[in-house]
């Protein structure tokens, strides 16, 4: 990352072949089309390419620092091009066909590791909330939808999750 | 920070707020420090989640398109004076003749704006938007320019304007603090947006932009290749 900082094309194109899948794989289930995906994975690299001197390692992991320009790139897209998102949201949005399960990651990082044991004294509802709005960008209304109860319910749940998620991280 | 502040920033990381509740908070966070640190916070905290995501492989031609990008913005970043550049020397002189002539042209403009800010905020309701309207003289508008600040995003609309035969329309965005024009990449028949999202707001609303006349597909070295035919500024609408 230091040598993407001080404008190196060769380190970028590494950087680039290690991390662009991960990062299409966040931005597509967010945003599941072709084209705007790679648009807006595209965009990410620009800005990583543009920010690379403000990565602080003390903060956490190249790779989550680039997942986050891209998370926010491709949620800010999605909330663009569908505000009215609940309609498709049932096809495209269909976590069974792949659940993601952080907590089968085999490959931990200490700081992945110390959250998902966390994740894991959640119920299981408010654990699968949060892993549909983190993996898929659900709305409060989508995860209504889905998980049959209001949307007052969800916003509940999601804040007693996030809560207890984060006083046992900081615990 | 309140409890309810924290848990915004909380679902601004998470990804669950509905349009609109996004908007309003990405808007926040650039003039509340504390809201700022509570969304990096959270942002750090569910950030190793990334992690236990399962690859895609995207297009194989994506790389290419991404150091195209890079190499179009970079001719600005080797050159942080543009006073010495004969292309934006050529598009100031330009543009200080377009001005003595667009005090008859403004109201025109003026006009048109009024029009079009009525169209724009009955369509939706969006906090803060400006526009913009590039023309050669009064009685031609060329392009309409949309900037919505919340979302730091332009869409720049045709009015009537063609490329001439073999030639592309490539918008700028020009400011004296960003030293040489910088693309906002080809523009043609149809509406195409673009992000804002690498400059300042202050560089945005006062920016003026501009369009020149290209060889197909844009500049060949990020940097406007003659005088711009069609410029305009921003004129605030909506509230």
């Amino acid at each position: 990352m230091r040598r993407v900082a001080a404008r190196d094309d060769a380190a970028f194109r590494a950087l680039y072949r290690q991390t662009s899948a991960k990062l299409y794989g966040i931005v597509f289930r967010i945003l599941p089309h072709k084209d705007a995906a790679a648009e807006a994975l595209q965009e990410a690299y620009v800005r990583i390419w543009q920010r690379a001197a403000d990565f602080d390692v003390a903060k956490g992991s190249p790779l989550a620092w680039m997942a986050t320009i891209a998370r926010n790139r491709a949620l800010d897209e999605v909330r663009r091009v569908r505000p009215a998102s609940l309609q498709d949201m049932p096809d495209s949005f269909e976590p069974a066909a792949e659940p993601i399960d952080p907590l089968a990651a085999r490959d931990r990082s200490e700081r992945l590791a110390a959250l998902i044991a966390c994740l894991e004294r959640l119920d299981d509802d408010k654990r699968a909330i949060l892993m549909l709005a983190y993996y898929h960008g659900a709305s409060r209304e989508a995860l209504a939808k889905r998980f049959g109860r209001p949307v007052p319910t969800i916003k509940t749940w999601l804040r007693r999750g996030l809560a207890q998620l984060r006083d046992c991280l900081s615990s | 920070m309140t409890p309810d502040d924290d848990f915004a920033a909380a679902e601004f990381a998470l990804g669950s707020l509905s349009p609109g509740e996004r908007a309003a908070l990405a808007a926040r966070r650039l003039r509340e420090p504390d809201l700022d640190e509570a969304i990096r916070a959270w942002e750090e905290r569910l950030a190793p989640l990334a992690e236990a995501a399962p690859p895609i492989e995207p297009s194989h031609d994506l790389l290419p398109a991404i150091e195209r990008r890079l190499r179009a913005a970079a001719p600005s970043a080797a050159q942080p004076t543009a006073a010495a550049d004969p292309t934006v020397l050529a598009l100031r002189r330009s543009l200080t003749r377009w001005r003595t002539g667009a005090i008859a042209a403004s109201c025109v403009a003026a006009l048109l704006a009024i029009g079009f800010a009525l169209r724009e905020t009955t369509r939706e309701r969006t906090p803060r938007e400006y526009v913009a309207i590039l023309q050669k003289d009064a009685a031609s508008p060329a392009f309409e320019v949309t900037v919505n600040l919340d979302r730091q995003e332009l869409t720049v609309r045709p009015v009537a304007a063609e490329a001439p035969p073999g030639k592309s329309y490539e918008l700028w965005i020009i400011d004296a603090k960003l030293g040489a024009p910088r693309s906002l990449g080809v523009i043609g028949g149809t509406p195409r947006a673009a992000s804002l999202s690498a400059y300042d707001r202050a560089v945005v609303e006062n920016a003026t932009y501009a369009v020149t006349v290209e060889p197909p597909g844009g500049s060949p070295n990020g940097k406007p290749s003659g005088p711009p035919v069609f410029v305009g500024k921003l004129i605030p609408v909506g509230s």
